[in-house]
């Protein structure tokens, strides 16, 4: 036996990379409700307009609590790219890439920094578009009253538009 | 009441690099190098304590650590007693915190440690704990968190809109391990060529293993004083602490504030405002400890700093700019890339240096240092801290 006896199949949040994403928990859910559907959204205050980036529970402008879900582009053109092979995390295979997408004239978001997943390394060049690609993250348990109940999550990368 | 003036007495730091020894033990050797440093301090004539680190709670599973600190090293703070947590900023802000205390009256003899412990018992932990370094929950999932990446897209943009040359990125290891050659207590003591830089392995092209500062154990400890406890108890020249400035503009990557990734208004930000409040331009200062976490972060620093234009770091570094007979000595004690970051430790060491320049005891001295500037970025460049230091306070 190694380590911690009493982590022996138990979960530890506090190692987890992945937001804890369920309505018992964080209060923006929908983002990630949306997402499950292929939504990419975020929130958008009906005082001032003011659009946020990431989605928030008050309107960092006005403090107004009066927010609407809106949708944001689910396709942008990589402006730069880079990958790594070493010192990447455990929790990602190399070589992880990233890229630095930009979103056409009019989104209310300009850009958005991402993984690129289903491609090589040198598959995907400055100037190309890519799309929103959303992907199963690992389930957790999540104390409910007395039960405890597994929670689904997703999470979002692009990729190249095929 | 008459304006009170922050001056910093002594410093010292232990052995940077991969330490067979825990935070806690590092904090006692730093502390004893400082109070050694001016042998008639003692732990009694400190009144608070600020501690910097970041990684203590994660990696050494230790929250609140500063009362265990204090006890370990000795101190009873009756002032303040509390944690930085600023990641690579941690250090510096610990300063400007003591600063601003001692000159509120609140404190007379603030002792600012950082320490942190990187190594833990098995490596695969390191990378995985600085995904937490990020903001969690939307840019760790992305993979950012260790910088690299990051910074990889920030060379490229700087060499797309500017360029800046591979060769140029190079100039800034050799020239910060040249500088940290001569320092026993950094992390590395070899010179490098340029063919060696840029030959290296890769970690994130354009960028290097020599372009990225190592990961690193270590901690340091300055003493920041009233100008007359400072009086009282050092015989040394006095170094001043000036004006600071700390800004932050953003946090997820997604809200970059540059017009491209090697624009860096908010450290431009915090120059114009640091500046300002010290009565200093770039042209006033002789010596300079700026972030050099990777090759590209130094040479656009000496831009947004006004050392250089925008745009020419890269030539100004090429050209040896930052030499001891340059423009502007740039990291005389070996900078982040040579002497380690040990993140809350970093700020420190760096003031420690100004502090020995403009005392004339540094190693590489910079002759006739009078005002000194130290410079950190933290985290995937979220925030920006800038302290200054001189012989003479501001009028």
């Amino acid at each position: 036996m190694k380590g911690v006896p009493i982590l022996e199949g138990r979960y530890s949040n506090i190692l987890d990379m992945f937001p804890v994403e369920c309505k018992e928990f964080n209060r923006i859910y929908t983002f990630y409700n949306n997402l499950k559907e292929g939504r990419f959204t975020t929130t958008k205050c009906k005082g001032c307009g003011k659009v946020s980036y990431p989605p928030r529970v008050i309107c960092p402008e006005c403090y107004s609590e009066k927010l609407e879900w809106i949708d944001l582009p689910t396709r942008g053109k990589v402006v730069t790219i880079a990958e790594k092979w070493r010192g990447i995390p455990i929790c990602f295979t190399p070589p992880l890439i990233d890229a630095w997408i930009e979103f056409p004239d009019g989104s209310p978001v300009k850009h958005v920094l991402s993984r690129l997943i289903n491609c090589e390394v040198g598959q995907v060049k400055e100037g190309d578009e890519v799309q929103l690609a959303v992907f199963d993250v690992p389930s957790h348990p999540m104390d409910k009253g007395k039960e405890s109940i597994m929670v689904d999550r997703v999470f979002f990368a692009f990729e190249p538009v095929k | 009441m008459s304006k009170v003036n922050a001056c910093v007495i002594a410093g010292g730091q232990c052995k940077f690099g991969v330490r067979e020894a825990s935070y806690i033990d590092m904090v006692q050797e730093a502390s004893k190098a400082c109070l050694d440093d001016l042998p008639d301090l003692k732990p009694r004539d400190i009144d608070g304590l600020l501690f910097a680190s970041t990684y203590v709670g994660r990696n050494s599973c230790q929250v609140n650590p500063a009362p265990v600190v204090a006890e370990r090293v000795g101190l009873k703070p009756t002032s303040i007693c509390t944690r930085v947590d600023v990641l690579c900023a941690g250090g510096s802000s610990g300063i400007l915190l003591a600063q601003g205390l001692v000159q509120s009256g609140m404190a007379e003899v603030v002792m600012v440690l950082g320490s942190e412990k990187l190594y833990t018992p098995e490596r695969w932990q390191i990378q995985y704990g600085e995904i937490a370094a990020s903001d969690h929950d939307w840019d760790a999932p992305q993979g950012i968190g260790p910088p690299p990446l990051w910074f990889a897209m920030q060379a490229k943009d700087h060499m797309k809109h500017y360029g800046t040359t591979r060769e140029q990125l190079a100039a800034v290891s050799v020239a910060n391990y040249k500088y940290g050659f001569n320092n026993p207590k950094g992390h590395f003591q070899n010179e490098l060529t340029i063919e060696e830089v840029i030959e290296a392995k890769e970690i994130a092209a354009p960028l290097g293993l020599f372009d990225c500062c190592p990961l690193t154990d270590g901690a340091a400890a300055i003493i920041i004083a009233s100008e007359e406890r400072a009086k009282d108890l050092s015989g040394r020249p006095l170094v001043y602490l000036r004006g600071g400035a700390q800004v932050s503009l953003h946090s997820v990557t997604a809200n970059w504030p540059g017009k491209h990734l090697g624009d860096w208004p908010h450290m431009k930000l915090a120059a114009e405002k640091a500046f300002e409040r010290a009565k200093l331009s770039p042209e006033d200062i002789d010596v300079a400890q700026v972030h050099d976490c990777f090759s590209i972060s130094q040479i656009i620093e000496l831009e947004e700093l006004g050392f250089c234009k925008k745009g020419e770091g890269g030539p100004f570094m090429a050209s040896g700019q930052t030499n001891l007979d340059g423009k502007i000595p740039v990291n005389t004690d070996g900078g982040l890339l040579s002497c380690g970051h040990p993140l809350g430790a970093t700020g420190i060491r760096q003031g420690i240096e100004v502090v020995k320049q403009l005392q004339g005891r540094a190693a590489n001295q910079v002759k006739g240092a009078r005002f000194g500037l130290t410079h950190n970025l933290s985290g995937v460049n979220v925030e920006h801290t800038i302290v200054t230091y001189g012989r003479e306070p501001k009028k």
